[in-house]
């Protein structure tokens, strides 16, 4: 399970799950938000990772995140 | 005079055909076969010794005919291997490249071999090896052997580097910047190349595209429940001191620290080590590169098993594929021998 | 848009009573030069070194080059924003003295994005600057917020060296210069006929502006290009002064200043302007480190260069790694509107030359000018002289620098000699068009 900001560099190196982060200097997390804020950002993403690791793909697939 | 090992099957040896392709490696003193051929251009090294074996000995039995003849090499001194040519026939080319890759890997000598480009050992091997474009049959022995002879002259002369367009190996997908002898700047290349393509005209590119790796798709996790999760970074997170001198850029190194009984990363006591980002935020809040805190409610909860109990950081800027693969099978041990089932990788 | 670049040659730079031009000859009064620069407060230490092509020196850590320029006849500032205030750069004339630069090398410290030139020998190929006079601030400040930071701002050097280029080519303010370069191209529009039927080409550069925080990054008429969408540019504000490079990228990917006031993509398509093809200008693209940044740019680069009407295109891209990423999602999209393009970038293969050349490919982007390889290993013998502090390039983060490594040892030996990665060569890829270099199979 792959979690960075720069899918197309995931997709070209051959990574098959991939859950989108942030930004390249904080994956997982927003300066502009609260830290509340953030807590739940990356509780969210990390979730999908979890979910997406049972999931039986058949392609390189990236998994959608809500927040 | 230098020495040098030629490896050719048992056809060539003249030993049999199709018959007797289940010949065991054996090795000889001297020169035979094809090795008439070689040894008529080669001017820098003797042929001291042949190596013989079947086709399908080295395919259905590859461990064993690179073992025994791994042991035929240890016992002789060369400065150079050479295999085939293997022409057109395709296990003899597979033979020549699966040989040539375990003597340059294994003795750390240049390996030369050639072979048609329709033969399958081409696309397998030609990273690991030179390998030179090679006529359909027997009949192209003399032409071809003396390109092998021509490039292994000017190894054994002490070269190192050679272009592939300029010598006419297959390229080996090693990618080094050179001087162009006609001074000509980029920007004029750029320009130039311009014009053409918008004319439609034919212009070469400086970096075809290669063909991309793919990677086999991991079976899923059944039960999250009862997995081991591990988290790997190349965001360049480690203790303060940075104690095993992780590089900030062009990374080699890598470490694994603890995360037992912690529930998140505090900062000051963790921070990004990685030249390629601004690490303001992440020297903040290293969970935001290594998302401990909320995995350990994740596994409090009972969605995850149990997390393992290091994290692995690596800095992923400028680092080669072979030091990250390097390192890569340096941290999979320790995870297997952890019983971890799944990995989160977070790069920045 | 005209622009008079009257050129003074020199091919000696050398101290004296008075700072002026003769003869080729530039002479700077060093007490004064250094008093002008120490203005700035911040400025605690600094000498003023010239090093000139052939001598056994090295200068590192390099953290800008700029050629030395004025303005003539008029109050703005020849970087505006910078130096001065903001007037329109790219108009009127400019006085610029050619063959030398003015570098800001740090007395002690050195950041990830510094780099080193050597004057002589071997290591002298790798960098475009070998080749001209060198005159070198070398300086320390009060900056101590960043004095052990790997990635620095070096604020007040950068701009103490502006300062100084400024200063010295006012110098020549009321003489004539050598030659007088005229760089004039008028509206899009309205060209006429005979040129308007040759292929149209826009220039697209991707300058360096990968840091969220403003200091680091490459400025437009003093604005951070993170903050910013792709706009339309004229070729005579590139050249000059409009653009100052930044102190953030590893440096042989770097665009100088002096890399933009000399950009010779540029100055090829205003030669073939008119005869074979119609040069539409330049589109000032950035690259940030978002993916969602990253694509609002390249939308941005696709529209202007598609309602501009280009046939075709050049991009460069300042860096390389994620900045990859737009690069190529750039000439995708161009592609993807027809637009034929040519991307000019260097490469990252590892030392072993087997890495992947960019991080993000695309079979669209078959037509690649490739300037260098940053991670090329680079042994070369010590100097007699050095201009600066060369342990900086162990001990302070350079990129191409390291202070340990099993097989190779510290990048700086006890006896002066050193071993690092062209990556910290300055500015030594010249992707902005200078570079006699191309990667290649082996």
């Amino acid at each position: 399970m792959q979690m960075c900001n720069l899918i197309p560099v995931a997709v070209t190196v051959g990574a098959n799950k991939i859950v989108p982060t942030v930004s390249i200097p904080y994956p997982l997390g927003n300066p502009s938000l609260s830290e509340e804020e953030q807590w739940k950002l990356r509780h969210h993403r990390v979730g999908v990772a979890l979910d997406a690791l049972t999931e039986d793909i058949k392609e390189q697939t990236v998994f959608k995140v809500k927040i | 005079m230098k020495k040098a090992v030629l490896y050719i099957n048992q056809f060539f040896a003249g030993i049999g055909g199709e018959e007797k392709a289940d010949h065991a490696p054996e090795i000889r003193e001297g020169v035979m076969g094809p090795g008439l051929a070689l040894k008529a251009s080669l001017k820098n090294a003797e042929i001291t010794h042949t190596i013989i074996c079947g086709d399908n000995f080295m395919g259905s039995n590859t461990e064993e005919a690179i073992e025994i003849i791994g042991g035929f090499l240890e016992d002789i001194e060369f400065d150079i291997f050479f295999a085939g040519p293997a022409f057109q026939a395709g296990r003899y080319g597979v033979a020549c490249g699966t040989i040539c890759k375990y003597v340059e890997e294994k003795f750390g000598v240049s390996t030369i071999t050639s072979m048609n480009d329709e033969n399958p050992g081409v696309e397998m091997f030609k990273k690991d090896t030179y390998i030179f474009p090679g006529g359909k049959s027997a009949a192209a022995m003399r032409q071809d052997t003396k390109k092998m002879a021509a490039l292994g002259d000017r190894i054994l002369a002490g070269e190192k580097r050679f272009l592939a367009e300029e010598e006419g190996f297959f390229p080996r997908g090693i990618r080094h910047q050179v001087w162009r002898e006609d001074g000509l700047i980029a920007a004029d290349r750029a320009v130039d190349m311009l014009i053409k393509k918008m004319a439609g005209e034919e212009f070469v590119s400086e970096l075809p595209i290669p063909k991309l790796d793919r990677v086999p798709i991991a079976p899923p996790v059944m039960d999250l429940s009862k997995a081991t999760i591990a988290i790997v970074t190349s965001g360049g997170i480690v203790p303060i001191d940075n104690p095993d001198k992780i590089q900030s850029s062009s990374a080699t190194r890598w470490g694994r620290y603890s995360i037992a009984g912690l529930d998140r990363l505090e900062s000051g006591v963790y921070k990004t080590i990685h030249g390629g980002y601004d690490p303001t935020v992440a020297d903040a809040n290293p969970n935001v590169v290594v998302p401990l805190d909320v995995l350990r409610v994740y596994e409090k909860e009972g969605k995850i098993g149990k997390l393992h109990d290091y994290f692995y950081a690596t800095v992923g800027t400028g680092t080669s594929e072979a030091e990250a693969s390097k390192m890569a099978g340096e941290m999979i041990p320790f995870l297997k021998e952890a019983g971890v089932d799944a990995i989160i990788q977070v790069s920045t | 848009m005209r622009l008079e670049l009257g050129n003074f040659f020199v091919n000696k730079v050398t101290f004296g009573e008075v700072t002026g031009f003769s003869n080729g000859t530039l002479t700077i009064n060093k007490e004064e030069a250094i008093a002008f620069v120490k203005e700035d407060e911040h400025i605690t230490e600094c000498d003023i070194m010239i090093a000139n092509p052939g001598d056994e020196t090295r200068i590192v850590p390099v953290k800008e080059a700029i050629e030395p320029r004025a303005k003539v006849d008029s109050k703005a500032a020849a970087f505006p924003g910078v130096t001065g205030d903001l007037s329109q750069a790219g108009i009127g004339r400019t006085n610029a003295l050619k063959g030398c630069s003015v570098l800001a090398v740090g007395k002690h410290w050195g950041s990830f994005g510094d780099g080193l030139i050597d004057m002589s020998g071997e290591g002298a190929k790798y960098t475009l600057f070998s080749q001209l006079i060198n005159i070198c601030l070398v300086a320390d400040t009060d900056e101590e917020f960043e004095r052990h930071s790997q990635q620095k701002k070096n604020k007040a050097i950068r701009w103490a060296a502006h300062r100084l280029a400024e200063y010295l080519a006012k110098a020549v303010e009321n003489q004539d210069p050598d030659e007088m370069e005229v760089l004039e191209l008028g509206s899009i529009s309205k060209r006429g006929s005979q040129v308007e039927e040759l292929p149209s080409v826009v220039y697209i550069m991707q300058p360096q502006s990968q840091m969220e925080e403003k200091g680091y990054n490459d400025l437009l008429y003093g604005w951070d290009l993170n903050q910013f969408l792709p706009t339309l540019v004229h070729p005579n504000e590139v050249l000059d002064g409009a653009m100052i490079g930044g102190s953030y990228m590893c440096c042989s990917s770097k665009f100088s200043t002096y890399d933009f006031q000399n950009n010779p993509t540029i100055k090829r398509l205003y030669r073939e302007h008119g005869k074979t093809v119609n040069f539409l200008g330049v589109i000032m693209s950035n690259l940030n480190v978002s993916l969602e940044q990253k694509e609002r740019a390249i939308y941005f680069v696709a529209k202007l260069a598609s309602m501009i009407g280009a046939d075709g295109a050049i991009i460069a891209e300042e860096g390389y790694g994620n900045p990859d990423a737009d690069f190529i999602g750039c000439i995708s999209a161009l592609e993807d509107l027809g637009i034929k393009t040519v991307g000019m970038t260097n490469e990252c293969t590892g030392r072993d030359g087997r890495s992947q050349p960019l991080v993000t490919l695309d079979e669209k982007a078959d037509a690649i000018v490739s300037c260098g390889n940053v991670s090329d290993v680079v042994e070369l013998p010590a100097m007699k002289t050095v201009i600066g502090e060369l342990e900086a390039l162990s001990r302070d983060g350079m990129s191409g620098g390291w202070s340990s490594d099993e097989k190779l040892g510290p990048s700086v030996r006890p006896d002066g000699s050193i071993i690092m990665e062209n990556d910290s060569m300055f500015c030594g890829d010249q992707i902005c068009g200078s570079s006699p270099k191309q990667v290649r199979e082996f």
